[in-house]
């Protein structure tokens, strides 16, 4: 038990560090936002008001924690598109064209069962946007398996043709008339309306319900063995009489499917699919997954920490009148850190420990190998 | 490395200490506050959401009101943005562009108190003040919504007086327009500004061409817009209507390169884009900033006007027009500048009505 805690320990001080140092040095932007912003002066406790505006905005009242909760649940299941992906050695980078075919399939379903009961127009919807999404993963995880294509090139590419595509089938083919802009009909009762004054909805008993589903599925089956397996080596994972081709397809198309029902959840939530539906949860599903290192839990944590920083960013704006851009700016530098895992061990003078190196070597793996099997 | 530890340690207490005391004394309750939440993109944009802000901050200066901003991020956190003005206790709300509209209006609902000004919205409400999806428009917005105006301009007023010029100066008879998206208000600006070209010349050839149907990219992207000036300049054009936000940018870039004319759109783009004032002719402007400060104030008054208000010629001030013409006056001869007073004056009167579409 002691021993287990410690390496949750040891798993969670370097995205702890990372988002520290990450904190730090927006702070310095922060400040120097200050002479260019409409105060024109040096503020030194700038950062600190920034800071707490921020918490306050997430957690002062119910509110708060309800936007946060929301902005955090499409992350969780981009999160988990990219971090079940890294624990059988698949880097998706393709969360976010998942997200948009899922989207555009939740739209499109709901649109169908727009005047049926609630309980079950929102789950068709979503089953439609997931296996959309995992559709799309399905493609990159088969060309991986059987052709080598390396899946980093494969979902890059399909993030820019799945993005065209959608835009032109609702700017053309599913385009509803009578609004001023390109948008689908909307979707009637599938439609994730907030809960009392609110904007929480059900989608997000979908997400939570997927993090501990993933957990069990990695940790308590075979097939989750078997991923894990081919993750840390196919070539053994071969010889031992598993499928690594089979277990790479079936991977991708469960990330695709967690990217699909992000997309359902955000497209489901607005009532229709705008043709301007930019979003930035598919790439932000990459810094939740190294933060989380690839951990379920670590997952829904730092997805709720980018939520978090979601919700309390009006407020911040007001308060501290900080621009709303320093929100990207803290998120990469988090990610930065993280990648860059030896320069945070350098600056605390940790030991470099063999936890966590899987993702990162995921990551910065060249391209060009060859699958057995 | 244990120090290190104890002071990272102290500096995060530390913070929270002094953020505790670093905050300022809440305003008093009774003062008016002012604050705009933009449309997804950034503050300074040299369009919709920077007039706004600047006509907004102005009427708070004068009214002695507090001032904020909200910058959107992405369409799902309208709602959030506008409920965050809401619960800190604003007075008026200016929401900018078309899409914030639905969520404009259901806040105007349930927040009566509470005094919205959608900048380039229609307002679509049924028979309960709710947003209409099937648009219908069966409700009046002015009597169920009478704390929310929804601001719109005469486009193709501006756009025709852009036109005339265009068509006054051209000397391949040839003109050219770049549109970012075909929403309803670019497509306005470019309907007048064929209008306009043809009333001073019947046989002119006009080009145009969309950028791209989706917003975000159709405005943001002027590597495209300079490759379609190109193809305009190489098809004779040599004057450039831009209606592109930031796109157009490389559209006026294309035209100084060749040496012809541009025409800038909103704002007066000389002063946006001064490195371009060689070629930039004039703008067709819409005066967002003088309007949406007219109408924030008119908000701390009992005169605030609900429903839809179209902003024209007629308005006062006048709400579109055309902008200096700084460095490239002499292009403007008196017979060109008296056709431009007349044409005024006639969408003035109401006489002349140039197309919308």
């Amino acid at each position: 038990m002691k021993a287990r805690l410690r390496s949750y320990a040891g798993l969670m001080l370097v995205p702890a560090l990372s988002i520290l140092l990450a904190l730090l040095v927006a702070s310095v932007l922060i400040i120097a936002s200050g002479l260019v912003g409409t105060e024109k002066k040096v503020n030194l406790l700038l950062p600190l008001i920034a800071y707490r505006s921020l918490i306050v905005g997430a957690f002062g009242n119910f509110k708060g924690i309800a936007n946060m909760v929301v902005a955090a649940a499409p992350l969780m299941l981009t999160g988990l598109a990219v971090g079940v992906g890294l624990k059988a050695g698949l880097f998706n980078i393709g969360a976010t064209g998942q997200v948009l075919s899922g989207g555009l399939a939740a739209a499109l379903i709901g649109m169908q069962v727009a005047d049926a009961p609630v309980l079950i127009a929102i789950p068709v919807a979503m089953l439609g946007g997931m296996l959309a999404g995992a559709l799309a993963g399905f493609i990159p995880g088969f060309l991986k398996a059987f052709t080598g294509a390396h899946e980093v090139v494969t979902t890059i590419m399909l993030n820019a043709l799945i993005q065209l595509i959608v835009s032109g089938l609702v700017n053309d083919v599913f385009r509803a008339p009578g609004f001023s802009f390109a948008r689908t009909a909307p979707v009637g009762s599938a439609e994730l309306t907030g809960l009392g004054n609110t904007t929480l909805h059900l989608g997000v008993i979908f997400a939570l319900v997927c993090i501990p589903l993933s957990y069990w599925l990695l940790w308590r089956t075979t097939v989750g063995f078997e991923i894990r397996a081919v993750g840390a080596n196919p070539t053994a994972a071969f010889y031992a009489g598993m499928k690594p081709r089979r277990m790479m397809i079936l991977t991708m198309s469960l990330c695709g499917a967690f990217a699909g029902l992000a997309g359902a959840i955000e497209v489901l939530r607005l009532g229709y699919y705008p043709a301007v539906f930019g979003t930035g949860i598919g790439f932000d599903g990459i810094t939740v997954a190294l933060l989380g290192q690839s951990n379920p839990i670590g997952i829904m944590l730092s997805a709720l920490l980018l939520g978090a920083m979601r919700a309390g960013a009006p407020l911040m704006q007001i308060q501290a009148r900080v621009p709303v851009e320093i929100i990207d700016v803290i998120q990469g530098i988090i990610l930065i850190f993280l990648a860059a895992e030896i320069v945070v061990r350098k600056i605390f003078r940790l030991r470099t420990a063999g936890v966590g190196a899987g993702e990162l070597q995921t990551i910065t793996r060249t391209y060009g190998e060859k699958v057995v099997g | 490395m244990k120090k290190l530890y104890i002071v990272v340690v102290a500096l995060i207490a530390a913070s929270f200490v002094l953020s505790a005391c670093g905050t300022a004394a809440p305003p008093a309750a009774d003062e008016l506050k002012i604050g705009v939440v933009t449309d997804v993109g950034q503050l300074e944009d040299k369009s919709f959401n920077q007039a706004s802000y600047e006509g907004g901050k102005a009427a708070a200066e004068k009214l002695g009101a507090t001032f904020d901003v909200i910058v959107t991020q992405n369409i799902s956190d309208y709602k959030q943005n506008i409920q965050t003005f809401v619960d800190q206790g604003f007075d008026v709300i200016i929401t900018v562009g078309f899409l914030i509209g639905t969520d404009t209006a259901i806040a105007a609902k349930e927040n009566p108190d509470v005094k919205f000004i959608g900048v380039d919205q229609n307002i679509c409400v049924d028979e309960q003040g709710a947003p209409d999806a099937t648009f219908t428009c069966a409700g009046d917005a002015a009597t169920l919504l009478p704390n929310y105006q929804g601001i719109l301009f005469a486009e193709e007023q501006a756009g025709y007086l852009a036109g005339i010029v265009a068509g006054s100066i051209s000397k391949t008879g040839t003109i050219g327009s770049v549109a970012g998206t075909s929403l309803p208000a670019v497509v306005a600006y470019i309907a007048g500004y064929e209008a306009g070209a043809k009333s001073v010349n019947p046989d002119i050839k006009t080009l145009t061409q969309e950028v791209n149907p989706d917003p975000a990219k159709g405005f943001n992207d002027p590597a495209t817009g300079k490759a379609i000036a190109q193809q305009f300049i190489a098809q004779g054009a040599d004057v450039l209507f831009q209606v592109a936000g930031l796109t157009g940018q490389g559209v006026l870039e294309a035209a100084c390169d060749a040496g012809i004319y541009g025409i800038g759109v909103d704002v007066d783009q000389v002063q946006t884009l001064p490195n371009l004032s060689k070629c930039i002719v004039t703008s067709a402007e819409k005066k967002l900033k003088d309007t949406i400060q007219a109408v924030a104030e008119s908000a701390a008054t009992d005169e605030f006007k609900a429903g839809e208000v179209f902003y024209n010629a007629a308005s006062e001030p006048p709400a579109i027009g055309l902008s200096p013409y700084h460095d490239l006056e002499s292009v403007i001869t008196p017979e060109i500048q008296a056709k431009l007073d007349d044409a005024f004056a006639k969408m003035k009167s109401g006489e002349l009505k140039p197309p919308r579409k």
